[in-house]
Parts: C-alpha cells; sequence; structure tokens
C-alpha cells in the first residue's frame, strides 16, 4: 500500500506542477497588459513602465515562474503599484492589484461559502443520486424504476441556470417557503445558514445526482449476479443484507471515483450555481476576475480548482485501493 | 469461413453489424421519438430564415420601441405572459422589444453551429490521438496520458471562461469591433482544445484491445504498414464508440456554449443566442418569467432528445449494456 501511495502522489505532484506552467503560460498569453490594469488609465507611460517593472513584468518569462514557484513554496515580496513591498506568506498565489489583496486571502475570504454550498450538495447528490440508483436496481423493470429513470434523465438534461431560477420563482417569490438564497455564516446562525443553502444545495444536487443515480442502477445491475453475491444469497441471507453488504461494496469503486471527481468540482468553486444564487463564493470571485480582468485572481482561482481536482481523484482512488485489493495490485 | 465450422445451429441470414445495430435502434421507441425531436430542431434551425419569413419577423428589429402598446414605461410587455399574442406567439423581449420566437430559432442556429463544427474537429483529433496512441504504447502513451490527466483536472468551465476572451483579443486589433465568425471561430476551438481528451482516451483503451487480435496479427504478418493498420485495419472496428461519444458530446456543447453566453463571455450583440437570453431573463424574472421560460425549455427540449438519442444508439450498437 505504501509503494501504491507513494506513486499516486507523485503523479499527482506532476499533474499540479504542469497545470501551474499552463495556467501562468495563460496569464502570459492574456492580451491585457497587468500592469496598464493595475496603474488605471490615468497613468502615462512612464509610470506604466515603474509599474510593470516592480511587478516584475519585465523580467523574462521563465525568471517570473520560478519567482510564481517560489513563492508558492516559500511566499514572497511583491511591489505594490507605487513601489511598496507586500508582504505574501506561502502559499504565495499573487497578489490582485484589482481587489487590493493577496490572491490568497481573497480566496480564503470566500472559501466558507464554497465550501458550505459543496458539502450540502454532496450530500444532496449521494442520498439522491446512489439512493435512487439502488432503488431502481432493486425494483429493475417496475414503475419505480421506470418514474426514476425519467426523473434522473431530467436532471441530467436541465441547466442550473434554468432550474435555478425557475424554483427560486416558485419556491421563494410566489410561495414564501424558501427564503431568499443567501449566505449567514454557520458560526453565526446555522439555521439561517441551512435555509439561505437550501436552494442552492437542492439545485446543484438534483442536477448532479442524475449521472450517480445512472452509474450505480448500471453498477448494482452488473454486480447483484455476481458469484459472491449469489452465495451469500445462497446461504440464506436476506436479499436487502446481501445487495447492502456486499453488492454496495462491490459496486462502489466507480461511484467513489466519481464522487471525487464531483467534489474536486465542487469544492473549486460552483461558478453558475454561486452566480445563479448571488452567492459571493470562489466560483463568484472568479467570474468576476475573468470579467474583470483581473489575471492573478484567475490563475489563482484557475490552480485552487486543480488542486482540488486532483486532490479528491487522488483521495478517491485510495479509497478504492481499500475497498478493493485487486486494484492496488495492479 | 461458414463451412468450416458445419455442424452448429442453423445460420441466421447473416447482416453486416450496421444493419444489426440499425435493426436495434429502429425498435427502440424512445429513441425514435428522440430522433425525430432532434431532426425537427435541425430541421426548424436550417429553415429559421424561411419560418421567419412565414411568420413575417426578424430576430433583430426592436418591435416593442417602434410600434407604441407593446411595451410598457418601464420596458416591460405590456400584455399578460411576456406579451404573448397573436402577433408574437411567444411574446416580446422586455427593453429591447424584440420578437421570442424568431430569437429563438435563430438561437438554435447558434447552437447546432457552434456544436456541429466543435464535435467534427473534436472527432477527427480525437480519433487520430486516440487510435495512433493506443496502436504506439510506450513513450507516447505514456506521454498521452500524462496529458490528458493534466487537461481533465483543469477547471473547464472557468477555463473556457478565460480563454475565450483571450483569443478573441489575440487575433483582432484593440478598438475594432469583433466580427462574428470570429466569436464563432474562437468558441469552437476553446471546444475543441478540451473535447478531444475523452474521446481520445475511449479510443486508445479500444484500440489496445483490438491491437492484439489476429486479424491486425496477419495484417502485420503479410506486412503491412503502420499507416495500414491504424487507418485501414483498426480505424473501422471503433466507429461504434465514435457515434456514441459524438451524439453525447452534442448536447454538453450546446450547454457548455449556453453557459459561456449566461456568464457573460460567448456570442456577443445582436446575434441571438440562448444562454444570452436566459441571462436577460434572469434580469426580469421577477416581472416576467415568461421571457426565461422559451430558452429555458428549448435548452431542455433539446438536450433531453439528445441524450436520449445517445443513449439509444449506444443500446443498439451494444446489446450487452441495453437494459
Amino acid at each position: 500500500m505504501t509503494a501504491y501511495l507513494l506513486r499516486r502522489v507523485a503523479q499527482a505532484a506532476a499533474v499540479l506542477l504542469a497545470i501551474t506552467a499552463v495556467a501562468f503560460g495563460l496569464f502570459y498569453a492574456a492580451p491585457s497588459d497587468p500592469a496598464l490594469i493595475a496603474c488605471g488609465p490615468k497613468c502615462d507611460t512612464a509610470q506604466v513602465a515603474a509599474v510593470r517593472h516592480s511587478m516584475g513584468l519585465d523580467q523574462p518569462v521563465l525568471t517570473q515562474f520560478a519567482d510564481y514557484l517560489r513563492g508558492l513554496v516559500g511566499g514572497r515580496t511583491i511591489a505594490d503599484v507605487d513601489g511598496s513591498p507586500i508582504d505574501c506568506a506561502a502559499p504565495c498565489l499573487g497578489y490582485s492589484y484589482t481587489l487590493h489583496q493577496p490572491v490568497l486571502d481573497a480566496i480564503g475570504d470566500r472559501f466558507p461559502v464554497t465550501l458550505s454550498v459543496a458539502a450540502g450538495a454532496l450530500v444532496v447528490i449521494v442520498v439522491l443520486g446512489v439512493g435512487a440508483g439502488f432503488v431502481s436496481a432493486l425494483r429493475r423493470g417496475t414503475v419505480t424504476d421506470r418514474l426514476l429513470s425519467g426523473f434522473t434523465l431530467v436532471g441530467a438534461s436541465v441547466q442550473i441556470y434554468f432550474l435555478g431560477y425557475a424554483l427560486q420563482y416558485l419556491l421563494v417569490y410566489t410561495t414564501d417557503i424558501l427564503p431568499v438564497p443567501g449566505w449567514t455564516p454557520f458560526a453565526d446562525d446555522p439555521a439561517a445558514w441551512a435555509a439561505g443553502l437550501a436552494l442552492p444545495w437542492l439545485v446543484l444536487g438534483f442536477v448532479n445526482a442524475a449521472v450517480f443515480a445512472r452509474l450505480s442502477r448500471s453498477q448494482m445491475l452488473e454486480t447483484m449476479h455476481e458469484g459472491y453475491v449469489r452465495t451469500a444469497r445462497g446461504k440464506g441471507l436476506g436479499p436487502l443484507r446481501a445487495h447492502l453488504k456486499y453488492t454496495a461494496r462491490g459496486a462502489a469503486a466507480p461511484l467513489v471515483q466519481l464522487l471525487g471527481l464531483e467534489a474536486g468540482a465542487l469544492f473549486g468553486g460552483a461558478f453558475i450555481t454561486e452566480t445563479v444564487f448571488g452567492l459571493g463564493g470562489v466560483g463568484k470571485l472568479a467570474v468576476d476576475a475573468v470579467v474583470q480582468n483581473d489575471l492573478p485572481t484567475v490563475v489563482g482561482t484557475v490552480l485552487l480548482a486543480a488542486f482540488s481536482v486532483v486532490l479528491f481523484v487522488a483521495l478517491a482512488d485510495l479509497a478504492v485501493a481499500w475497498l478493493d485489493p485487486r486494484v492496488r495490485l495492479a | 469461413m461458414a463451412e468450416v465450422h458445419s455442424g452448429g445451429p442453423p445460420k441466421a441470414p447473416s447482416r453486416g453489424p450496421f444493419a444489426t445495430a440499425c435493426r436495434a435502434f429502429r425498435r427502440d421507441r424512445t429513441g425514435m421519438a428522440a430522433l425525430v425531436v432532434v431532426a425537427l430542431c435541425a430541421l426548424l434551425a436550417l429553415a429559421a430564415p424561411l419560418l421567419a419569413a412565414l411568420y413575417g419577423k426578424n430576430p433583430k428589429e426592436h418591435y416593442g420601441q417602434n410600434r407604441p402598446g407593446l411595451l410598457s414605461a418601464e420596458g416591460l410587455p405590456v400584455l399578460p405572459n411576456g406579451g404573448i399574442s397573436g402577433e408574437h406567439w411567444f411574446g416580446i423581449e422586455p427593453g429591447l422589444g424584440r420578437d421570442v420566437l424568431t430569437q429563438l430559432l435563430y438561437g438554435m442556429r447558434t447552437s447546432l453551429l457552434v456544436a456541429l463544427a466543435s464535435v467534427t474537429v473534436i472527432a477527427v483529433v480525437g480519433i487520430v490521438l486516440g487510435v495512433t496512441v493506443g496502436y504506439l504504447s510506450g513513450l507516447a502513451d505514456r506521454a498521452f496520458t500524462f496529458v490528458c490527466n493534466v487537461m481533465l483536472a483543469f477547471p473547464t468551465l472557468l477555463l473556457l471562461l478565460a480563454l475565450s476572451p483571450v483569443i478573441q483579443t489575440r487575433f483582432v486589433d484593440p478598438g475594432e469591433n469583433e466580427p462574428v465568425w470570429m466569436q464563432f471561430t474562437s468558441l469552437i476551438l476553446v471546444f475543441s482544445a478540451f473535447g478531444w481528451v475523452p474521446l481520445a482516451m475511449v479510443l486508445r483503451t479500444a484500440v489496445r484491445g483490438l491491437r492484439e487480435r489476429d486479424f491486425v496479427e496477419a495484417a502485420r504478418a503479410v506486412g503491412a504498414g503502420r499507416r495500414h493498420i491504424v487507418f485501414r485495419e483498426l480505424l473501422p472496428n471503433v466507429w461504434a464508440p465514435v457515434l456514441v461519444h459524438i451524439t453525447l458530446a452534442v448536447p454538453g456543447i450546446v450547454t457548455a456554449e449556453a453557459a459561456l453566453s449566461f456568464l457573460g463571455v460567448g456570442i456577443n450583440e445582436p446575434v441571438p443566442d440562448w444562454g444570452r437570453m436566459i441571462s436577460r431573463g434572469s434580469e426580469v424574472f421577477y416581472d416576467d418569467p415568461t421571457y426565461m421560460v422559451f430558452p429555458g425549455v428549448a435548452i431542455l427540449v433539446f438536450v433531453l432528445a439528445f441524450n436520449l438519442l445517445g443513449d439509444a444508439v449506444r443500446d443498439a450498437l451494444d446489446p450487452r449494456i441495453a437494459a
């Protein structure tokens, strides 16, 4: 298991390094001049040149990339527009001249929102998706199965930016069943926190649960007829217990992997959901950064999202190796 | 070779794999219904100028502003339900007062054009890379896997979002208005840049399985070159996964394109676009919810039909996984 773990970590590190390089490269492929944006429209050519120098933009790209990597590992000092030093502690993701704060701090401020949205949505996804898949596999061919399949098909085809507004109109505006979606810190008022996020959880969960429902249904159906499940049933184990204990474990591997990918994507920021419900999370930060040409923040949020995916996919792989010994021997 | 294996059960008249799949597909009622809807959508998009002429409206004219009595002082439709009337069947757009039905029809052209062009590029790149790498293995294979892992870890939507302005401004002089074809090209490029990865990965796996089969071995034994083996022996055997992938990729690109337009980067005014219609609808959805329903339901029906079609194609081509 240790060798497997080491190999997996090395792979993840290599992927992350490549992603950092590509994201950084995009920063330079970008048409806008970061110095010009940071300085503002009032700057003359000499001032822009000074800002460019203080930001290190007059250095060769490779030197800048090395600086960025060094900052990521050990922190660094960045020059502000007027030349005054800004301390950027490790892991330094750069400094946003638009928000006037280090990118990491900007992300940190908004991360609780993204964390809450993602965690709640994941619960909905697992309960709804795996539950529906499990039930329709056990009731294969019945009306329940067909209803659930139809439901998941709609879920797989409907768009968050339509369903979100439609539900908000029906459940908030016309009927007052739910309060207006919004953000209250959990520590302030847990009830308001949950009420404000209920609709985003529901929408994000429903839309993403469809894939899980379909996968868990087909996985269950495939595993249900494996020899070891039949043996367990033959020994007199009831259907529910046999399926929960044996079928579910055998069917879990691809589901865990999909869940890892999903969790990675969600913790990196739910761009559309946060935009639809006006939640100020990392996803909204990223979208705003793109619109405002705030390149250090764009690169920072891209890195965070990629890191999240790599981390959760690796965790899922480890979980699968633990669930299924055949994997780690391969 | 059937004569050699005599003594088996009497053979049914033999059919090619394509004919078998077609038969299976025709028996699938949901799949046929989905095909009809998809064909109808394509027809509507193709015939949009004709339909608009018959209906007597165009997607660009600001009817609500030019004719009194259609929009209120706040820019909202005067008639209930988004201004639906005998004149404007699906109502008019709040603010600019354009005709919703023609916007929808022309918006479908935008979606389909981007999706079909991207899918074509994706298919070509995915097939060439996937089949070649699957056949080569070794160092090329390891490099390919690494690149795919990197691409898959990227937050695609955010990257699409960040890349579209980059590509656009690279090729357009500042201060100049971006030509429409450039917007389309940059969107198609961005979707293609990421879309080939899953297809190539699937094909790589499929080809690795085929590589060791007897017919490839036989081709190699009679001295066939790499090119012949890849294009003549391996490629004809992987069209099934390619077809499935392409059918399911179209709705994915349509929704991604709509999402980009919803978030503010994508096709600009005045080219009609479903995502931008929803974005505009979201600004006024408490006052005029009807306006958003049309593009929302249009995307839902379109994507649902394509997803069902993709499922049916897969079931027809691979009877093992059919329910």
